[in-house]
């Protein structure tokens, strides 16, 4: 089992500015807010919507890495996302999936008890996919992928519970963290639109 | 669909330079997106689910790329979840063409019972989750639509949907 906390502060640490993130609800959110507060981070995309959230923003931006940190209730909400997901194959996308096989927010209420998240992927056609269950293996595995230009998903299995961190909820919810995130992707050199997100 | 409703759509999504088109097949539009998908110009997806679509598109949308989903009337209902997250939520904009399966004049030979499902929810359930859309019945308002349609959700910022029927569609 790893800890999601200290996987995400390895992978903030290995990101440059111009990465841009995703995440799903909750723990999620609130731990890589806290890691990476600054660049172009979508926050507490609700249950099911954050994998085909991902896969579109690496459509928009084919040449910066696209990260997204996603939970095994969100996915399991939408697996149908993972065959869209092998569909467009978007080589510069790097897709995690914490999976501490409960709804979290909710105590010990079990998500998939014997599913196999990765064989899941596999099966939907993602070439690369593979369950990591140490932060050793989290570190050579997944700092690679990040150079790689290549699809890859990773199931983390994760402890239970969440680092105790303060976070400016504007980060995280709603509109006050959209107009966060549009701030940094108009000062991101591959933005294609041009004076504001969505418009000319 | 007619070969010069589909041209027509394809010319006036390039000349609003849309080259992003994602798609779940279905019967009424599939002359149209099979069309997209054999041309250069566009990046075709196809989508696994409706909710996987718009959530894409938003993604995408959001980044700056110019996108459209093509889906029909039972692919926004599948879609709820992700349109209300999208638009309601976020209010990204997203541009949406659907077939509008069950309208009067749907003679495709879908029950009933399944058309007068869809007359009866369609409109309602847009006008419930707040998402502008407009009724699209004439060749000859095919450009016009689109484009201000285009302009419209980008500069509200909220899902947009043209509901095609009428001598576009059947």
């Amino acid at each position: 089992m790893v800890k999601r906390f200290d996987c995400l502060k390895l992978l903030a640490s290995w990101l440059d500015e111009h990465a841009l993130t995703v995440t799903s609800r909750g723990g999620n959110a609130r731990e890589w807010a806290y890691l990476r507060p600054q660049g172009a981070n979508f926050h507490s995309l609700n249950m099911g919507t954050c994998m085909s959230f991902a896969v579109g923003l690496a459509l928009a931006f084919p040449k910066r890495k696209v990260i997204a940190i996603d939970s095994d209730g969100s996915l399991l909400l939408d697996t149908s996302s993972l065959v869209t997901l092998a569909d467009v194959n978007p080589p510069n996308l790097l897709a995690l999936v914490f999976d501490n096989q409960a709804y979290a927010n909710m105590g010990a209420t079990a998500t998939a008890r014997g599913t196999d998240l990765a064989k899941m992927a596999q099966g939907a056609g993602v070439k690369k996919a593979a369950t990591i269950t140490s932060t050793e293996d989290f570190a050579a595995v997944v700092k690679p992928a990040l150079a790689a230009l290549e699809l890859s998903f990773f199931v983390l299995k994760s402890e239970s519970g969440r680092a105790q961190v303060k976070v400016d909820s504007r980060l995280i919810h709603g509109r006050p963290m959209l107009e966060h995130f549009i701030s940094a992707l108009l000062r991101h050199p591959d933005y294609q639109g041009k004076s504001s997100a969505g418009k000319d | 669909m007619e070969p010069d409703t589909i041209a027509k759509i394809i010319d006036t999504l390039k000349a609003e330079r849309i080259d992003l088109v994602v798609t779940l097949p279905e019967e009424p539009t599939s002359p149209l997106t099979e069309t997209i998908r054999r041309d250069p110009y566009f990046t075709s997806v196809t989508v696994a689910s409706e909710s996987n679509g718009i959530s894409l598109c938003a993604g995408a949308s959001l980044g700056g790329r110019r996108c459209i989903f093509v889906t029909g009337i039972a692919g926004l209902l599948v879609g709820t979840w992700s349109l209300a997250q999208m638009g309601v939520l976020y209010g990204i904009p997203v541009l949406i063409m659907a077939s509008y399966r069950g309208d009067i004049g749907d003679r495709s030979g879908v029950s009933g019972a399944q058309l007068f499902m869809f007359q009866q929810l369609g409109e309602p359930m847009l006008n419930t989750l707040r998402i502008p859309y407009r009724v699209i019945k004439k060749k000859e308002d095919l450009e016009r639509e689109i484009r201000d349609s285009h302009f419209a959700c980008r500069e509200y910022g909220t899902p947009l949907v043209l509901l095609l029927t009428g001598e576009v569609l059947w």
